[in-house]
């Protein structure tokens, strides 16, 4: 997300830059510093002027039972974002596998689905979960009620992404894994995702995020993540701007930590390497 | 001893490897392949030349259903090429194709590539599709880049590796779709060259090339295509002196030229 670790990720997708690109990322990176900087400081001094500064808005930060109970908001934040990352994935790919599928009526039937989870809000898919799911009696608890709707909501526009990673490919790539006599299946699961792979990282990133951010609702489900949490925490002890402050700061070290395990994720899977040079001249 | 020897290369000339008959392809409303009968044998080298958008790529291609056809027959040892499923593949897996653009897999290592038809494909173990893998680069004069990944090689480098990776499966016949047009010129003979040690030891090959030096020296048939159609076949000495039709006089001149 912000300058310094777009590094890794150009290495692992783009092409090294060469002195003269380098200056000028050098120059843009000596600008930009300068802008937080005088940013951050714009912030402080706001902060001083309007007195959010005073210790009695900070000192909660001191005891332990915050952190403790932050720290338990943050594993809900984890939990309900990995689950809904895996439901997202997993069942993304099984949608982009059928959209793509030369039974018609598969394509047709899954084309449907993907539609319907990306154009629907995820909270809406929320309250569905949250309201209407329970009056047919299906008890859920409230971990479920928050996975499920927005790992739904990000499968539909994953399955897109993948499906778009997938076209990227060269046809010459399936071509000749069909010549070799191998089936549909296997020339998608062994040649083609493989290399989509490489084109849908960013994309992935981003939805990733995007997941995390939905999860965020997860108040209306009273599910304890750290969002709610800190609303927990706000009511407490009156501190509003401090805490917002410091969860903002954990969000983004999540959002982080998720951009670099995609990097080095994609690079263990080689992409870096054939993304070195194009590989077919034509 | 001579007796039966004839026998047998009549019986095998008898069922042609390869057949077509009145094959006929549209693109839309562009007639592509127009009633195209062809009879490769075993052993036999046939090449296909013609000017650019003659159809000779989508010929090449209805040989393993890489292109449907809109009528006529595409007939495997006598076998019509099947449609669909599994039939298709195994039939594909024993037609080996070898594109103008190499097709590497790009993800896999140089190994890798020839060794995962047989792998995937025919079951082959690993260890064993490794050892006759690495007896196939070798051969082909790439054993020592066996661990790099595609780009990492010379275009010439790539189609031999994509050659090997074909012959893995040992097939009965090989397809060639321009394999020497995307190399530059350095890169053309080392190509040729183990196109001309496989013709020679035998291969059942159908080649799209505009190599007149290679037509010459190992095929047995030239067969000219204009517009979809094929217009003159002959040997390839015949057809390169005397070419009988005007299209193909014209065209010859027209490489000769540059
Ligand atoms: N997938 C396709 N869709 C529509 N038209 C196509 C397609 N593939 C080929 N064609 C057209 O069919 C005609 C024959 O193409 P083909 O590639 O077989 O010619 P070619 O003889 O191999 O030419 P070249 O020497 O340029 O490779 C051309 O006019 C081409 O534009
Ligand atoms: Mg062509």
């Amino acid at each position: 997300m912000s300058a310094t670790n777009s590094t890794s990720m150009r290495d692992a997708l783009y092409e090294a830059p060469g002195p003269h690109t380098r200056r000028r990322i050098r120059f843009w990176t000596a600008i930009s510093l300068v802008l937080v900087a005088a940013g951050i400081g714009l912030i402080v001094r706001r902060f001083y002027v309007t007195g959010q500064l005073a210790p009695r808005y900070w000192e909660l930060f001191a005891r332990p039972t915050t952190w403790i109970f932050l720290g338990k908001g943050f594993l809900g934040t984890i939990e309900v974002s990995l689950m809904a990352g895996l439901i997202a994935i997993v069942l993304g790919f099984l949608l982009m596998l059928g959209r793509m599928s030369s039974s018609r009526v598969l394509s047709g039937i899954c084309r449907v689905i993907i539609n319907f989870f990306r154009g629907v809000p995820s909270l809406l898919l929320i309250y569905f979960f949250f309201l209407v799911v329970p009056t047919y009696g299906v008890k859920m608890s409230s971990f479920w009620m928050i996975t499920l709707p927005v790992g739904l909501a990000a499968s539909g526009v994953l399955a897109e992404v993948f499906r778009g990673g997938m076209n990227a490919v060269p046809k010459g790539q399936s071509e000749a894994a069909y010549s070799l006599g191998m089936r549909k299946m296997k020339v998608t699961m062994k040649i083609v995702f493989p290399q989509a792979v490489r084109y849908v990282i960013p994309s992935l990133i981003s939805q990733l995020v995007v997941v995390v951010k939905d999860t965020t609702v997860a108040y209306v489900v009273s599910f304890p993540d750290m969002l709610q949490n800190a609303r927990v925490l706000i009511t407490n002890y009156d501190a509003l701007v401090s805490v917002y402050f410091v969860v903002a700061i954990l969000y983004i070290l999540v959002n982080y930590a998720i951009n670099h395990l995609a990097v080095s994720l994609a690079r263990r899977s080689g992409t870096s390497i054939i993304s070195r040079t194009s590989e077919n001249p034509v | 001893m001579t007796q039966t020897q004839t026998g047998e290369a009549l019986a095998a000339e008898g069922t042609p490897v390869i057949e077509l008959r009145h094959v006929d392809k549209h693109f839309g409303s562009l007639h592509v392949l127009k009633d195209i009968n062809l009879k490769v044998g075993k052993g036999e080298v046939v090449v296909v030349i013609g000017p650019s958008g003659s159809g000779k790529s989508t010929l090449c291609r209805t040989i393993n259903r890489l292109e449907t056809i809109d009528s006529g027959e595409v007939l495997i040892e006598g076998k019509p090429l099947p449609q669909e499923g599994k039939e298709l593949a195994s039939t594909r897996a024993e037609i080996g194709m070898v594109f103008q653009s190499f097709n590497l897999f790009a993800h896999r290592s140089i190994i890798d590539n020839v060794t995962m038809g047989p792998v995937e494909v025919l079951g082959v173990s690993r260890d064993k599709a490794r050892e006759e893998g690495m007896e196939l680069l070798r051969r082909v004069g790439v054993a020592e880049q066996a661990e790099k990944m595609p780009a990492q090689l010379s275009g010439g480098q790539q189609q031999r590796v994509a050659i090997a990776r074909s012959l893995a499966m040992h097939p009965k016949a090989m397809l060639f779709d321009e394999p020497t047009s995307a190399l530059d010129p350095e890169m053309i003979n080392e190509v040729l060259d183990v196109m001309v040690e496989l013709a020679r030891g035998g291969m059942t090959m159908v080649v799209v090339t505009h190599e007149m030096g290679f037509a010459r020296r190992v095929s047995d048939r030239v067969v000219f295509m204009a517009d979809g159609a094929i217009i003159e076949e002959g040997k390839p000495d015949e057809f390169f002196e005397h070419p009988t039709t005007e299209r193909a006089r014209e065209f010859l001149d027209s490489i000769k030229g540059h």
